[in-house]
């Protein structure tokens, strides 16, 4: 090359220019490839990220449709089970023309009859209980909890209490339903599966969250077991607790004391005050 | 074979003065509506290289042989220009804060340098190579900056990375021939290899900076806004 045949001591310089020049060229072009790989590596990771993300939330989509459709079906099979039979029957006593009868056997009927829609309409309150608590819709979620726990109290095999220490704003009705779905989930789970002798659980209002804690000391799940049987199959329950949670916009965790006695279950829910 | 190298160096000067109308017809032809501030400063650097060029060429024509004040200038011009660039480009509480510090304190330096030290009769060295270090570490830092962020998108689909690039590669490759330059310029040697690696790094710079005038705008993360939504979908579902 003409410009490195000159004199020596312009040689060396030259030498230093090229050199140079080419170092800091050739810097310049890795640094740039390195960026570029690594963002190239950082976007696929993010976007297989994003699909296991999608893929969850269509589980927990289709888990909430199950169980709309469970449900749908449990009502169904009351009423067609139940309900039907029974108001087919007192229709029956009350086809038979009472006229022609004694007054007595007359009396027998009319009775029966009233018997048995007592008994429907007994039966379809509870349905339309079991689908929304009047406690819960009248006097609110503490109540509701309240009157869940004595009823399990009732049954003498486990001790069920709950705290509320900030409750004087009443959260929205629907916000309300969502929670106390939540907490009856997750105490029909303990009362299933833990084996625990006791459940607690306790409210309070941070800023703008609400809290709920339940305690139990039976064998509970921790955060990584709740991730894991979300993936699953099976855990509708949990998935429902889960697409539930993201309908409030909320968290839950599941965690275990320092001592490993006590696991606890918190739910952060952000406060929608009622009108 | 004895090469002509004069008609060489000739052609090689003029096709890197050339190309610098290259991003010129590019901005015109691709971006000529574009709102883009960082871009719209780039196409006033590219007129002001270009109108240097002119002055360079009409000064060698009415042979006035110290034209360092022109080199003075584009140094102290080329890093406002890319400071106004950068603070487009990177819109940070932290380079709105500096850039301007940065910018003044260069230039206090660079006029210094050349009217007190250098006596107006030498290659500004220093001022360039302080320039080319300011405008390297800004680029990495923007870089930098690149790799933690969460975007989606490629980094080699916008304009402002590749203008980035430009300017460290320009930079990076003639770090070397500007702060030699102040004690080189007398040797006949050196000057051809000025022109050389100057002309070279100039043609590509240009060339990067065709392709950054060639970049769409930013398009919106679709995928981003359906995730956003899909807690309301959830929610309808289930009230539904």
């Amino acid at each position: 090359m003409f410009f490195l045949q000159t004199s020596g001591n312009s040689f060396s310089v030259s030498n230093v220019l090229i050199f140079g020049t080419i170092g800091m060229f050739v810097m310049a072009i890795t640094l740039v490839s390195v960026v570029v790989f690594h963002q190239r590596r950082v976007i696929k990771f993010n976007k297989q990220l994003q699909k296991m993300e999608e893929e969850k939330q269509q589980m927990l989509l289709k888990a909430s449709i199950n169980f709309q459709e469970e449900e749908r079906q449990r009502i169904a099979a009351d009423l067609h089970d139940d309900a039907g039979p029974l108001l087919a029957t007192a229709r029956l006593y009350l086809n038979e023309n009472p006229i022609h009868q004694e007054p007595a056997v007359q009396l027998q009927s009319i009775f029966s009859a009233k018997q048995i829609i007592d008994d429907s309409i007994q039966l379809i309150r509870n349905i339309s209980h079991s689908l929304m608590p009047p406690t819960l819709k009248n006097f609110g979620l503490e109540s509701a909890i309240k009157d869940l726990f004595e009823k399990i109290n009732g049954s003498g095999v486990i001790n069920a209490s709950a705290r509320f220490h900030d409750n004087r704003e009443r959260l929205k009705e629907d916000q309300e339903l969502l929670v106390f779905r939540i907490l009856q989930e997750l105490v029909t789970n303990i009362i299933k599966h833990s084996g625990s002798g006791f459940i607690h659980l306790t409210q309070n209002v941070q800023g703008n969250f609400s809290y709920f804690r339940i305690h139990h000391d039976g064998k509970g799940i921790l955060q990584k077991d709740f991730e894991r049987l979300n993936y699953d199959s099976g855990g509708l329950g949990l998935k429902n607790i889960e697409s539930r949670i993201k309908v409030l916009k909320g968290s839950i965790s599941f965690d275990i004391d320092s001592t490993n006695t006590y696991y606890k279950v918190t739910i952060e829910v952000p406060r929608e005050p009622a009108k | 074979m004895v090469l002509n190298w004069p008609a060489i160096l000739n052609l090689i000067t003029y096709t890197s003065s050339c190309s610098n109308l290259l991003p010129l017809v590019f901005f015109l032809l691709f971006k000529k509506n574009n709102k883009e501030k960082a871009l719209r400063v780039i196409f006033y650097y590219i007129l002001y290289c270009i109108l240097n060029e002119i002055l360079i060429y009409y000064l060698h024509g009415i042979r006035v042989k110290n034209d360092y004040i022109l080199f003075a200038l584009f140094t102290v011009t080329e890093f406002s220009f890319f400071c106004f660039f950068y603070k487009y480009a990177l819109p940070t509480k932290f380079i709105k804060k500096s850039i301007i510090p940065i910018w003044a304190i260069f230039t206090i330096f660079a006029f210094v340098d050349f009217f007190l030290i250098n006596q107006m009769s030498a290659f500004d060295s220093i001022a360039s190579g302080l320039e080319s270090i300011f405008i390297i570490l800004m680029c990495i830092y923007y870089l930098v900056v690149q790799l933690k962020g969460t975007n989606n998108l490629f980094v080699y689909s916008t304009s402002n990375f590749w203008i980035i690039i430009t300017f460290l590669i320009y930079l990076s490759g003639t770090f070397f021939l500007y702060i030699m330059a102040e004690n080189m310029m007398k040797t006949k040697a050196f000057i051809i290899q000025y022109i050389v690696i100057n002309s070279a790094f100039n043609i590509l710079k240009n060339i990067l900076l065709s392709i950054a005038m060639l970049m769409k705008s930013t398009p919106i993360d679709k995928n981003k806004q359906k995730n956003d939504n899909w807690d309301d979908f959830l929610s309808h579902e289930l009230k539904n």
